[in-house]
């Protein structure tokens, strides 16, 4: 019996069954929508908030593990939320086909991205990100045919397996992408690419004599961070059923980096925490506060705050945060570091 | 085709490019950190020259000097207040906190100078110099000249003055700098704050072409950053000229290959120029010491 419940128990910490858990939970939030207890305005923020939370984890992994920084999240994102609507909308292909043209064709222009910049100096991936995403950007404005330019591209809820879904039912294929996310973002950090990963982290030059092709895996990375902005943009699009080049800008992958700076790096659940504060708490919090919730740009200031703050005095983030919490319950500060300690030693 | 005329126009907009990189790469050369907030600082303190414009009625120049107090003052508190005390912090992180200095810039502008966008006029209203059969506007060649001028006044300071040479000494090793007796914090708060004051010049000569708003110095950022990546991080010039460069080719491509996708393309052929020569047009050749 003993042997059973200890199995249980291991069987429970696994983190795949932690992610399951966690998006049960989430599972329960349009379901109080639907009662009554939370506005259904509130909803679509946790939904946004989560599709961030997406993005985010793929860039927590560029940032976390490779040190380098795109800017063209928001054009990634943008690029796989018209090509979503595009392929379901024009060409009606369906709700898979759309998803995986916003999963394939971002991640390729991505991978040309970044054999181009990446050779160079890591720094120079974050100004041709940039420059991607103003190509982008423009793009949107001006390729009628396939965005409607300005006047936004509007879309519909699609039919997934057969069921039309709605907004409460877009919510569950939000959180079951997320929870997919977390799974294949925890496997790629704890698999061999993980330790390759982190061989380069502590130094590249060391993981490079140990044979770590630094180039592709720094590609792998950033594919991954712009098929994850792919996959957001799509869930995105079905959640809002609308786009418009505008929402696209360089202020939204800002906003990313932000997530993952306050969420804390290398941390997965940090990350969605990241994504609630940036996102969530300026919609749900900051504007309804009395005297200044209406000053403009306050999100701005929110977010630009907070990403200066987090480097200066808690480079950890949120996730130092809570290491720090559990120290003081448990009584035991050096449980974090115990923690960290696997990790640390696969990295040396 | 008639070449003068686009050639004219380039040199006015690449002196706006210009100042920006300049700003960037004495940034970048003295306190190793990539300046994306350049723009956005340079949007700060041209609004607020547009303010003070609209709002007093001062004449230009006033407030054009009006703002580089408000631009140095700026890069002053920058640096010493956030960037000075990252050192720990890795390439990364500081790359993230001038990120973030973007967005703390973009959301001050509306709360202090108000939301309805502003309007700032041409330094000199009227007036057309015709050269050949090509035209050039005096505020045009003003502009021109402000680019050119300014650019070689640094080259001077920085290749004949001691605090050139306590520049370059740090831009060299920042560390051996220090304890040769260079004063480098100086040198980097000086540094950030010329780099605030070219940014507002920027600005001012940009916002006639456009109105005042959070983000009108997009474009200007995104191309002096390339301008920097064209010429090459490792000197001084190159990042000018990779700007009147870029200038060019961009009135050149906008004429006879796409008016709307001209910027665009030439972006792209940059991208692929790095390919070719990936420490721009006047780099050596980068080597990391382990």
């Amino acid at each position: 019996m003993s042997n059973a419940s200890a199995m249980a128990v291991r069987v429970a910490r696994h983190p795949h069954v932690r992610f399951l858990v966690f998006g049960a939970v989430l599972m329960t939030l349009p379901a109080l929508a639907s009662s009554g207890i939370m506005m259904t305005s509130t909803l679509s923020t946790l939904g946004f908030t989560l599709i961030y939370a997406i993005v985010a984890m793929g860039l927590n992994l560029l940032l976390g593990y490779s040190g380098l920084i795109s800017l063209g999240t928001a054009g990634f994102m943008g690029l796989g939320a018209y090509l979503a609507a595009y392929v379901q909308d024009d060409l009606g292909l369906g709700f898979w086909v759309a998803v995986l043209a916003a999963l394939i064709v971002p991640t390729f222009i991505g991978l040309l991205v970044g054999v181009v910049s990446l050779r160079v100096r890591s720094i120079y991936l974050a100004i041709a990100t940039l420059t991607i995403s103003e190509i982008l950007l423009k793009t949107f404005e001006q390729a009628e045919w396939f965005t409607r330019g300005t006047a936004g591209k509007q879309s519909s809820y699609p039919v997934v397996l057969g069921i039309q879904t709605d907004r409460s039912s877009m919510f569950f294929i939000i959180v079951v992408a997320l929870v997919l996310v977390m799974m294949l973002t925890h496997n790629i950090v704890h698999g061999q690419l993980g330790r390759a990963l982190h061989a380069m982290r502590s130094s590249e030059v060391a993981a490079q004599a140990m044979g770590v092709n630094v180039l592709t895996y720094k590609l792998f990375a950033f594919a991954v961070a712009t098929m994850y902005a792919g996959l957001a943009g799509a869930l995105y699009l079905f959640f809002l059923k609308s786009s418009y080049p505008s929402t696209w800008n360089l202020f939204l992958s800002l906003n990313v980096v932000a997530m993952v700076v306050v969420g804390g790096l290398r941390s997965i659940y940090g990350t969605v925490a990241g994504a609630f504060v940036i996102f969530a708490v300026p919609e749900l919090i900051l504007k309804e506060l009395p005297v200044i919730g209406d000053t403009p740009g306050l999100p701005y200031i929110f977010s630009g705050v907070l990403i200066v703050v987090v480097i200066m005095f808690f480079p950890q983030g949120l996730r130092g945060l809570t290491d720090l919490l559990r120290g003081l319950v448990t009584r035991r500060p050096s449980a974090a570091a115990s923690e960290q300690a696997p990790e640390e030693v696969a990295a040396r | 085709m008639e070449l003068l005329q686009p050639l004219l126009r380039s040199l006015e907009t690449g002196s706006v490019y210009a100042l920006a990189a300049l700003g960037i790469i004495l940034v970048w050369r003295t306190s190793r950190v990539m300046h994306f907030a350049q723009g956005s600082m340079g949007m700060f303190s041209g609004t607020a020259v547009a303010f003070v414009f609209d709002r007093t009625g001062a004449p230009l120049w006033a407030s054009v000097l009006v703002g580089a107090v408000v631009a140095i003052l700026l890069g002053f508190a920058v640096d010493f207040a956030v960037i000075r005390r990252l050192r720990r912090a890795t390439a990364v992180g500081k790359e993230i906190v001038t990120l973030g200095l973007i967005m703390v810039f973009l959301g001050l502008a509306p709360i202090v100078f108000g939301t309805d966008p502003l309007l700032l006029p041409k330094a000199i209203p009227t007036g057309d110099l015709t050269l050949g059969n090509a035209n050039l506007s005096y505020n045009g060649l003003l502009n021109i000249l402000l680019g050119v001028v300014i650019a070689a006044v640094l080259f001077v300071v920085l290749q004949k003055t001691k605090i050139g040479l306590a520049i370059r000494a740090t831009a060299s090793n920042e560390s051996t700098a220090r304890l040769m007796g260079i004063p480098t914090k100086t040198v980097t708060l000086l540094a950030w704050a010329t780099a605030g004051v070219l940014g507002m010049l920027a600005a001012v000569m940009i916002a006639p072409t456009t109105t005042v708003t959070p983000t009108f110095m997009n474009t200007v950022q995104v191309t002096a950053l390339f301008a920097c990546v064209l010429g090459g991080f490792q000197t001084f010039y190159g990042p000018v000229l990779g700007a009147y460069l870029i200038a060019i080719a961009s009135n050149f491509l906008k004429l006879s290959v796409s008016s709307v996708w001209g910027d665009q393309i030439l972006y792209l052929l940059i991208l692929v120029f790095l390919l070719v020569r990936p420490n721009g047009l006047v780099g050596k050749t980068y080597l990391k010491k382990v």
